[in-house]
């Protein structure tokens, strides 16, 4: 790992401009070395990548950045928590931000739990540049891919939201392949109700056909597959 | 003149005539005209048929007297007549061959020698056969007078000497007392083989003979009371030949010599005289008839002797020289009445004195173009003469010192260079004085002022008397010489100087090695010179021995005695690092190198030899390598963190194994029932791989203990037995045969007893266990040899085999179920810090070999 | 193949190591084969039931990572990887091309087993899906060409009147077509058989709306 570099504050510009920039990937390095930190804001820079620096855990958590796009590089051992730890954390919390793990002192059974939970990368140092940033680059293509999905799921839900209770009911029929018919008979209403609920649902879900219909219903989260309004 | 054109014409006239007569004789019916033929036939006819004409008229004539006397009528008349003109013919017939004798009537014609285009026939004659019988000394037989053989004598002498045809006229006496006038003509003609041989031919020419006056003429015929031809004579008889002349200047006299030897008779000079030309016309070389005649014409008209040296051309045509000389008679008035005079040959005087002036301009040329001075002095030393040569360089000659008025052998001293005068003149002087030979060098003046080394010698000519005549000196130019001998000093000198600068020790050694010389750099170093080393140092050792103990390093000198003898006896270059010994008794290092000078022929001439201090070089490089140990020292320990991975990771796999088989082990005894059988056996199995693993612990301890230290010459085939000896009971116990074949002369070898042992007994028990699975025959070979400057152990087996075997002397790999794999690589490293090599090869069919090398000495430095 | 069935492959070239291991797992009451190379494996047929491969990384013929990188092409059971002296790339690199763990000697029984059924499961759950996948494939095949053009356009989503005039022949045959093919395909209502489908990723041409959008 490069220790040679000169020591510069870039932290805050970098941080100021992740703010600006909330659309563009970001590089969050955490390690409570400067120069460590430094160096490697340098090398992500190099990479037209926005580097954004915290010292802990901790300061990152509190910096709320979880959910902007990128990826993030920690370290195992860090002041606070570990690595590992944050990553099941995230992982918990639901901010699925790829990880790269880079440290000086790894053993492989830390090695293989970090990398069974996800990890996008695990590297020791000292490291060489192009496998980081190769690292680094499939980290935040896994991002980028992940929230291209969830954007559609997300937007999904949101239709969905717009349903009405009864819509909601009939699409999940639907969705599950009953007939019209059948769905009357089972929600108590007639089959042109079902179907005037049906065509609105499919209106407002922005499905183009049954198919459609479906696949969305199958994309949302799990708890708001059963029909009624979570 | 009229006579002589009838002569001409006779035949054509006789026949005529006879026409004529004959148509007289019909056209008058007399016999008359018949006369004219008769007379021609008696004139033309010839000896015996005059005879048969006449006897023919005879009877004819007697034939008509009888006719007449018979009175035979009317034919008396005819028969008168013509026994009138047999009579008439008869008559002319008995005219004619009256005047056929001597003394005839001039219508004979002369034979005139110079025109001859008619060649008459004459009776030849010769000398008869008595004539030939009679001893005689004169070829000339029965010459009839007196003059006329010694003329003739001296005339066939002269052609037969010289050549020329021998033409006379002679009386020859005939054996019945009579003479007849006989020409003889003799020539010459060269035989293929060079030699001369003569023909010759005689004619009687009695029918011939006139009052003319013959060419032969004979001392009787000339005037007798001649004054010139008087003196001519008397010369005659000093001479051998003589001319006389009258008072006009036409020859009187010749002697026949003269003439036989000009083959001019004197009719022709007479002639030619009487033509107006002079006497020496026909005889003198047409480049200097002109200037003769002069002078004769001169001579006759104011009576001057006549005195000449001429070209005379010789019968053969060859040009002789030849002197003449030609005085008057006078009278008693003082007036020139005839002249008188001989000639002598010249000619050999004339080419004798030719060839000696051509000898003498040869030799004048010889001595000019001589590259060399030559002079010449006299008994006193005054130069005489110089060569051309010399008169160019010096650019004076030997007179040049006379107009200067001082002596000549100063003037020559003079052109000598200053530094060399004195000597050169004290020299000369003891040379003259004492007679011996001059010999000296010195620089001589050249004419544009130049000195230039000469070397000069000179030896006196003595006349019988042993006197010296002359003093005869050759100088001969050196300078380049001396230039060239000067530059090569000088380049000796530099070269000199050149070996006795460098900054290397040099030395020159005979063919076997003695020392004959040593710059003066090495005799600096080693504090003493050859001359302290003499032929036999102290101890009585010779030079070479003696200076070698005493200047080598003791170490180093075993080493240096052996190498420096091989090549001394091979030529091979000679290059050696050892320890000399300089003056102030502290060993340095250098590096010594010979080599040999050969002659054209190859023989090796001298040894020369350099030595370097290379003290400084050997001790950076002893630094070096010791820097090199640390080094590998701090890299040994950055190895280690990787030999410790290797190591944890070796000690891992008998753990693994011990920790699964503990876990089993208490799941067995957890199980429900337990299951004691199952447990029993992985408990055996844990003890064993902890075992195994214990022991990786111990050869690891192994592998960083070993030393260097405990080396020392061993003799390895005791190595050899002991392993043997060790692993007997092995061998036996796996029922394997030992085929071992260890090499007699196997020399002692430097190496660590235990560490190599290890190494055998390890390869050997490899062995064993890589035969011992094997089904076929069980055999182990061990071969220990020689291999130039190593020992090679090779240990075979017929075993499995191993498919990589390279990998095999990796630490911690193992083909075997147990052993952790070290083995092998302990063996390698100690065999190579040894200086060797273990490595392995697969055998055909089956099998592996294990060969290592161990080398015999450590290399000399 | 019983709920049960199972083999545990072991490729290791420590000898000591595969008879400990094979033991172990027979205390666990697993059954257990062991290879000496992983030519000796590959060569080796094997069972078809669910499997897990302990793979040691130093093996004689070829790198343990190499060889999952060989194999994770076709049909093979997921691997823990077993390793003396392991580094962290290697570990690394085992994980990301799909070992179910990457174990270090000595290695404990829990982690052992723990890795073990883990990839048993997932092995399980591979082959069952595989099965599935095979049976709809089955079913697929014994569709007739026709019937799986009216089985693109219907999951499509487009009407039985507009796939009828699409393929040119009347509702009626469609409606027949469909029918056919949700028994063959068995499936119960569209959205199984949309389902099925996506799993045998026949492609959608169509959708009702133009420029519809797919997800």
């Amino acid at each position: 790992m490069r220790t040679d570099q000169p020591l510069l504050r870039r932290t805050d510009s970098a941080s100021t401009r992740s703010f600006s920039e909330p659309d563009r990937p970001s590089v969050i390095i955490v390690d409570d070395d400067p120069s460590v930190q430094e160096a490697l804001s340098e090398l992500i820079l190099s990479a037209s990548l926005k580097p954004v620096c915290f010292a802990s855990t901790q300061e990152l958590l509190d910096a709320g950045v979880l959910d902007s796009p990128g990826c993030l590089i920690l370290d195992v051992r860090m002041p606070g928590s570990s690595g590992l730890d944050l990553q099941r954390y995230l992982a918990q919390s639901g901010f699925p931000k790829p990880i790269v793990f880079l440290t000086g002192h790894a053993d492989i059974p830390m090695t293989v739990q970090a990398m069974k939970a996800g990890a996008v990368d695990f590297l020791t140092k000292p490291v060489r540049d192009q496998t980081l940033l190769d690292a680094v680059n499939a980290a935040i293509a896994m991002d980028t891919a992940r929230r291209a999905k969830a954007a559609v799921v997300e937007r999904n839900v949101d239709r969905l939201n717009t349903l009405t209770p009864r819509e909601r009911e009939v699409s999940h029929e639907v969705a599950r392949g009953r007939l019209n018919k059948q769905i009357a008979f089972d929600l108590g209403i007639s089959e042109v109700t079902v179907k005037l609920h049906r065509g609105n649902a499919m209106r407002k879900m922005q499905a183009g056909s049954i198919g459609e219909l479906i696949r969305m219903w199958e994309s949302l989260p799990a708890r708001m597959q059963d029909g009624t309004a979570n | 003149m009229w006579t002589q054109t009838l002569f001409q014409y006779r035949l054509a006239l006789a026949i005529g005539a006879s026409a004529a007569g004959v148509a007289v004789s019909w056209m008058t019916a007399t016999p008359i005209g018949l006369v004219a033929p008769v007379a021609a036939i008696f004139l033309f006819a010839r000896g015996g048929a005059v005879a048969v004409l006449f006897s023919v008229l005879a009877i004819a004539l007697a034939g008509l007297v009888i006719a007449t006397s018979f009175n035979l009528g009317g034919f008396r008349d005819l028969t008168l007549t013509w026994a009138g003109f047999f009579v008439v013919a008869l008559c002319i017939g008995a005219i004619v061959a009256v005047s056929a004798t001597p003394g005839a009537d001039d219508h004979q014609t002369a034979i005139r020698p110079t025109a001859q285009k008619v060649a008459p026939s004459y009776p030849v004659t010769g000398p008869t056969p008595e004539e030939k019988a009679a001893p005689r000394q004169s070829p000339i037989v029965s010459i009839n007078a007196q003059d006329d053989e010694i003329t003739a004598e001296l005339m066939l002498a002269a052609s037969f000497w010289g050549g020329s045809p021998f033409h006379l006229r002679y009386w020859r006496n005939e054996p019945n007392g009579n003479c007849r006038w006989t020409e003889v003509r003799t020539e010459a003609f060269h035989e293929q083989n060079g030699i001369r041989q003569w023909a010759s031919v005689s004619a009687d020419l009695h029918g011939q003979r006139s009052e003319v006056p013959l060419p032969a003429k004979t001392a009787s015929s000339p005037p007798v009371d001649d004054d010139a031809v008087i003196a001519a004579k008397f010369v005659e008889q000093l001479l051998g030949n003589a001319w006389a002349f009258d008072r006009s200047g036409r020859p009187t006299y010749l002697t026949p010599f003269a003439q036989a030897f000009v083959s001019v008779t004197l009719d022709e000079f007479q002639a030619a005289a009487d033509e107006g030309l002079s006497f020496f016309r026909r005889t003198s070389h047409p480049d200097e008839y002109d200037h003769i005649d002069a002078a004769w014409r001169h001579s006759l008209r104011t009576g001057d002797p006549f005195y000449i040296e001429r070209r005379i051309r010789r019968a053969s045509g060859i040009f002789d020289w030849n002197r003449t000389a030609i005085v008057p008679t006078r009278d008693g008035h003082g007036r020139v009445t005839g002249w008188y005079g001989a000639s002598m040959d010249l000619d050999a005087y004339r080419v004798a004195e030719l060839a000696l002036r051509e000898r003498e301009r040869e030799l004048s040329q010889l001595v000019d173009m001589v590259p060399s001075h030559l002079w010449r002095l006299t008994p006193d030393g005054e130069p005489v003469f110089y060569s051309k040569r010399m008169v160019e360089y010096l650019g004076q000659d030997v007179a040049d010192a006379d107009e200067r008025c001082i002596g000549r052998l100063e003037a020559l001293i003079e052109a000598i260079h200053p530094d060399d005068a004195a000597k050169f003149r004290s020299v000369l002087d003891r040379c003259l004085l004492t007679g011996k030979a001059f010999s000296m060098q010195y620089r001589l003046r050249r004419a544009d002022g130049i000195y230039r080394w000469m070397s000069s010698r000179a030896e006196p000519m003595r006349d019988q008397d042993g006197r010296i005549v002359h003093w005869y000196g050759l100088c001969h130019d050196i300078d380049d010489q001396m230039q060239a001998e000067a530059a090569i000093r000088q380049r000796e000198r530099s070269l000199r100087q050149l070996v006795e600068t460098l900054p290397a020790l040099i030395y020159c050694a005979t063919p076997g090695g003695e020392p004959i010389y040593r710059s003066q750099t090495l005799q600096d170093f080693l504090g003493l010179g050859l001359e302290e080393t003499d032929e036999t140092d102290e101890t009585g050792r010779p030079r070479l021995a003696g200076t070698l103990d005493a200047i080598i390093h003791p170490d180093d000198l075993l080493t240096v005695k052996e190498r420096y003898g091989q090549s001394l006896s091979t030529g091979e270059p000679y290059a050696l690092r050892h320890r000399l010994r300089r003056f102030d008794g502290e060993y340095r290092w250098v590096e010594t190198r010979a080599a040999a000078m050969r002659d054209p022929d190859g023989v090796i001439a001298q040894w020369n030899g350099v030595c370097l201090e290379i003290e400084d070089q050997v001790r950076a490089e002893e630094e070096l390598r010791q820097v090199h140990d640390r080094l590998a020292r701090a890299s040994q320990a950055a190895s280690l963190a990787e030999l410790s991975a290797s190591i944890a990771h070796e000690v891992n796999q008998p753990l693994a194994a011990i920790v699964a088989n503990s876990h089993a082990c208490h799941r067995w005894l957890s199980a429900e029932p337990a299951n004691v059988e199952r447990a029993k056996i992985t408990a055996e199995r844990i003890i064993r791989d902890a075992n195994s693993a214990a022991d990786v612990v111990s050869r690891i301890r192994a592998l960083f203990k070993r030393s260097t230290e405990s080396r020392s010459a061993t003799s390895y085939s005791d190595i050899i037995a002991e392993a043997r000896q060790v692993m007997a009971d092995e061998f036996v116990r796996h029922s394997i045969h030992l085929d071992i074949e260890v090499a007699n002369d196997l020399p002692l070898v430097k190496l660590d007893r235990v560490q190599i042992q290890q190494v055998l007994i390890n390869l050997i028990r490899n062995g064993i266990e890589a035969t011992d699975s094997n089904s076929g025959e069980k055999v182990l070979r061990i071969r220990v040899l020689r291999d130039e400057d190593v020992i090679r152990t090779e240990i075979c087996d017929r075993g499995r085999g191993i498919a990589c075997p390279e990998r095999i002397f990796e630490p911690f790999y193992t083909t075997k179920d147990r052993g952790m794999g070290m083995g092998l690589a302990i063996c390698r490293s100690i065999v190579e810090s040894h200086g060797g090599r273990l490595w392995a090869q697969s055998n055909e069919p089956i099998g592996t070999t294990f060969s290592f090398t161990l080398p015999i000495e450590a290399k000399a430095v | 193949m019983t709920a049960n069935e199972h083999i545990v492959f072991i490729v290791d070239d420590d000898a000591r190591l595969r008879e400990a291991l094979i033991e172990l797992l027979a205390s666990h009451g697993m059954n257990a084969a062991a290879f000496g190379s992983a030519g000796e494996y590959v060569r080796a047929d094997k069972p078809n039931m669910p499997a897990c491969l302990i793979l040691d990384v130093e093996l004689p013929d070829i790198n343990g990572l190499d060889l999952q990188r060989q194999i994770v092409e076709g049909d093979h059971p997921p691997i823990v990887f077993v390793t003396g002296h392991g580094d962290i790339p290697s570990s690394v690199r085992a994980i990301k091309h799909g070992a179910v763990d990457f174990l270090t000697k000595p290695f404990n029984d829990a982690e052992l087993m723990a890795a073990i059924h883990a990839a048993l499961d997932q092995d399980r759950e591979r082959r069952a899906e595989l099965a599935e996948l095979n049976e709809l494939r089955q079913r697929y095949l014994r569709l007739t060409p026709r019937e799986r053009e009216v089985l693109a356009l219907v999951v499509s989503g487009l009407l039985n009147k507009q796939a009828a005039a699409e393929l040119g022949i009347s509702e009626v045959t469609l409606q027949i077509h469909r029918r056919n093919t949700m028994q063959k395909m068995e499936a119960a209502s569209l959205a199984d058989l949309v389902r099925m489908a996506e799993r045998l990723e026949i492609p959608i041409t169509h959708s009702r709306r133009a420029g519809g959008e797919r997800t």
